[in-house]
């Protein structure tokens, strides 16, 4: 019966497997944007992820941002029993209406959040 | 920016029977400790990579550096979930990569890895390869089954990366692992390309010639379709002439016979119910034939034709001696019934029972007197019939179904009243399907009869006016109730002279015409027929005698075809040289008897036969032994017939012997029961005691009581045709025996003494002769 679930299991995970087979390699965090007076805050959800494994680079409208993310909170004394996140390598670009070119960046991590604020010219100018 | 290295070292998680392409995503299960090892160890670690190499030989469980592929992927674990005793992965191929070494084997593999970078070419073939590949790829697609599980379109919109696209294509298409390994291990993306393109091209051929199957199959099926519409359209076209369809024509031609036919009512009734059902089911139905066959049935069965009963008494009796000699009870029965039937037309037919040994012409009898009577004659066997269902029908529920045997004998004879033969009711069958003699016990019931129910039929059908006769060779094996229902008539065993008279009569012309003899001098005078009889046969029949009678007239046959000198009558000198030589010889009369030996008679199925009886005293022990395959009964005659002469020692003059003795009764190997050897054992031991001997040419039957008395027994006439055939002239039979020899024949009769007896006493003085002396003195 055991083997019979597992095969099941298994093939449901092939069909799965096959449509996601169409995942880039790096995993893709999730990301919120607001619009402030000032310009634009990002919000990228990177939970366990080093600010120092995180790269931010703008270029043009386009804002990408990448890193790697480590299991460095995994329990040595124990076994893993499930894997559901992502580890290694993520990307993720955003795109902006507007050229970020000559924009201030701030970036701070909290509570597993990574705040990416954005001074466009633009708005201090006003 | 932190660009992930690759680690030099790392685990390594041996597939078997499937490969891991860079860029695509796989299950694996893991069960081996080398890959749960491999697995945990990658788990444990911060980037979750874990190096795939295919396994070379699948069979190999640990597997070493050779059995590896040197070429394989590296992956990432997307997924894992553990379940008892394997863990589930979901990887991902990242890049390829090459096994340097193993590092470590226990307590699973570490491989030493290098990249392995594919060389990625560009330019117009690499384009038009690209091209070709996704114009494969979108008519492999259309074949697959189901439609819809990938969009390959899509997949080209999203994948930019030619490389990437040849990983996933051959992903998709399941390749078989060997080539997936040289998709793997292609040295250029052009080659790669090239392979892949081969590869796809082979699925599609495949593909193309299973969608060819599959139509030829449906096709098929359309082929039947259409043969029914143009049935249908054949039947509208008939209808539409006022021609009538062959159902419909045969539906309406049962319905005439059923008008026609002289049924009882309820017989109507249920015969129109089911001509109703008949036309209302389709053509095709195999349920049709089935409702067919029994309206078939029911139409013809006779159930009120009946054949005249020839009364004519005289023309009876002529034809009964045609065709029998002798059987003079039987004969009377049988005429009697005639007469019965002559005042009381409405007489219930007896139902007889023909009991014999084989040969004595039963089942020949049973057609004479169906002659006589101008009755049809059926016969079957119920030897060997071990189901109920055989005698009784089955249920119409079943497929297959049947009428039982006995409607079926009904049917054949067209007439409600034919004498119908039931041989070897002693050999009924009885086993767990059944009990045969129980459905007879209805049939055979006159009282019952008149409403037998066949299981198939369903209907009750008078069987009252059949007569029915039975035949078996013993009676032994007959339950009591059935035995109860019939009337026995035994037909014994035929004398020497009746077998003359048989064969003189009926064999030998019968015999004459097998073989061609009728317009030819073959003449067999009686002393030939009696060497025949008495030396080539032994039976109480006459059928050996009568293949005997053939053998000889196929011999004169051969003399007249091979045109050599035919005598003019067969001397019975002549019958070494026709016949070989003789296969019995009379029995040896033993002339000379020891004290303690006596003769008795015993009665077989096939006949009668001469027995010894020996006996010795043994010097010690009061132990009764006997041998020579006795039954119960005879075992307990002998201590009966042992006890009463230790006990009336004084009559016999001599003193109390000793009760040790041992009697045998030759020949050993025969089984041998029944009470008729009292007597004889008492007459061996009374010898034995005397030191008399007893008359050679005396031979005796009768059982004994413990008081001395002589009880009766059955098979006389056997008995006594056998002792005269062993050449005893003399027998002792017991009193109440006496009305028996009427049934001997005369010429016998002459021949022979009897000496009948009330008590022991009487026998011991018939058989002893000096002992009768000693008793009268006394």
């Amino acid at each position: 019966m055991d083997r019979f679930d597992d095969l099941l299991r298994l093939t449901r995970r092939l069909r799965l497997s096959r449509r996601e087979s169409l995942q880039p390699l790096r995993w893709r965090p999730a990301a919120d944007i607001y619009r402030t007076r000032e310009g634009w805050l990002v919000k990228v959800e990177l939970a366990g992820v080093r600010e120092q494994d995180v790269d931010i680079a703008a270029g043009g409208r386009w804002l990408t941002i990448r890193g790697r993310r480590c299991d460095r909170e995994c329990v040595q004394a124990g076994k893993s029993y499930a894997l559901e996140i992502a580890y290694s390598r993520f990307q993720r670009v955003v795109e902006f209406p507007t050229s970020l070119e000559g924009a201030r960046m701030t970036t701070e991590l909290r509570n597993g959040m990574l705040l990416i604020r954005i001074v466009t010219e633009e708005v201090s100018g006003s | 920016m932190n660009e992930p290295h690759m680690p030099e070292r790392l685990p390594v998680f041996p597939l078997r029977n499937s490969v891991l392409l860079p860029y695509t995503l796989g299950p694996f299960s893991a069960g081996r400790s080398l890959s749960l090892g491999a697995l945990e160890t990658a788990l444990a670690g911060e980037d979750k990579q874990v190096a795939v190499f295919a396994q070379k030989n699948p069979e190999a469980e640990t597997p070493a550096r050779d059995d590896l592929y040197t070429l394989g992927t590296l992956a990432l674990i997307r997924r894992m979930v553990r379940s008892e005793e394997t863990i589930e992965v979901l990887l991902q191929g990242t890049a390829r990569v090459r096994l340097v070494e193993l590092e470590q084997t226990e307590p699973h593999l570490v491989g030493r890895l290098e990249e392995a970078p594919i060389a990625v070419e560009s330019g117009p073939e690499v384009e038009a390869l690209q091209r070709e590949l996704i114009k494969l790829a979108g008519s492999y697609q259309s074949l697959a089954q189901p439609v819809g599980e990938l969009d390959i379109n899509q997949m080209v919109a999203q994948v930019h990366d030619p490389m990437h696209l040849v990983y996933l294509l051959g992903a998709m298409i399941g390749l078989e692992p060997e080539k997936a390994q040289a998709l793997l291990e292609a040295p250029s993306l052009t080659e790669a390309m090239k392979l892949l393109h081969g590869y796809l091209n082979h699925e599609i051929q495949v593909m193309e010639v299973r969608r060819e199957i599959a139509g030829q199959v449906q096709s098929e099926m359309g082929r039947e379709q259409r043969e029914y519409l143009l049935r249908q359209q054949m039947r509208a076209i008939q209808e539409e002439l006022g021609e009538q369809n062959p159902e419909a024509a045969e539906v309406a031609t049962l319905r005439e016979r059923l008008a026609q036919a002289p049924l009882p009512e309820s017989a109507r009734r249920e015969a129109e119910r089911e001509l109703g059902r008949l036309e209302s089911i389709p053509a095709a139905s195999p349920e049709r034939q089935v409702l067919r066959t029994y309206l078939d049935l029911i139409l013809e069965l006779p159930w009120e034709a009946a054949t005249v009963d020839n009364l004519d008494l005289k023309r009876a009796r002529e034809i009964l001696d045609e065709d029998h000699y002798d059987l003079e009870s039987v004969k009377e029965r049988i005429l009697e019934h005639l007469a019965v039937l002559k005042l009381n037309p409405q007489a219930k037919a007896p139902i007889l029972c023909f009991v014999g040994p084989p040969g004595v012409g039963k089942t020949s009898l049973g057609q004479s007197i169906a002659r006589a009577l101008g009755r049809r004659f059926e016969r079957f066997s119920l030897g060997g019939l071990h189901d109920e269902a055989e005698l009784r029908g089955h249920r119409r529920t079943y497929i297959g179904a049947m009428p039982g045997r006995i409607v079926q004998a009904i049917r054949r004879a067209g007439v409600r009243n034919p004498l119908l033969m039931l041989d070897e009711v002693d050999k009924l069958g009885r086993d767990f399907r059944g009990d045969p003699a129980s459905a007879l016990l209805e049939i055979l019931d006159p009282a019952q009869n008149y409403e037998f129910r066949d299981n198939y039929l369903d209907l009750p059908f008078d069987l009252s006016r059949v007569l029915f006769i039975t035949t078996a060779n013993t009676l032994d094996t007959v339950p009591a109730p059935l035995l109860d229902r019939m009337e026995v008539l035994r037909l014994s065993g035929y004398s020497d002279e009746e077998k003359l008279q048989i064969a003189r009569r009926y064999l030998l012309e019968r015999q004459r015409a097998q073989a061609g003899l009728t317009d030819r001098r073959f003449e067999v005078p009686d002393e030939t027929l009696r060497a025949v009889i008495a030396r080539y046969t032994r039976e109480a029949g006459v059928r050996t005698l009568e293949r005997t009678l053939g053998r000889l007239a196929r011999k004169v046959a051969l003399l007249y075809a091979e045109e050599r000198p035919v005598p003019d009558r067969i001397e019975p000198g002549r019958l070494a040289e026709l016949l070989g030589p003789e296969r019995f010889f009379p029995e040896r009369l033993r002339t000379e008897l020891e004290p303690g030996v006596a003769t008795g008679l015993a009665w077989t199925e096939s006949g009668g036969d001469v027995l010894y009886v020996e006996a010795i005293a043994l010097p010690e022990g009061e132990q009764l032994t006997l041998t020579g395959q006795l039954g119960n009964v005879m075992q307990e005659s002998a201590r009966a017939a042992r006890n009463y002469l230790i006990s009336h020692a004084d009559l016999l003059g001599v003193e109390r012997p000793g009760a040790g003795v041992h009697i045998h009764v030759p020949a050993g190997a025969i089984p041998k029961d029944g009470p008729s050897a009292g007597v004889t054992m008492a007459v061996a031991l009374a010898s034995l005691y005397t030191q008399l001997a007893v008359r050679s040419d005396t031979a005796m039957t009768g059982e004994i009581t413990l008081s001395g008395l002589v009880l009766p027994v059955g098979g006389i006439k056997e008995k006594i045709l056998a002792a005269r055939r062993a050449g005893i002239r003399r027998v002792i039979l017991p009193e109440q025996n006496e009305k028996d020899l009427a049934e001997i024949p005369d010429t016998v009769r002459a021949e022979m003494e009897f000496v009948t007896a009330g008590h022991i006493e009487e026998v011991l003085g018939a058989a002893i002769p000096e002992l009768a002396e000693r008793m009268v003195r006394a």
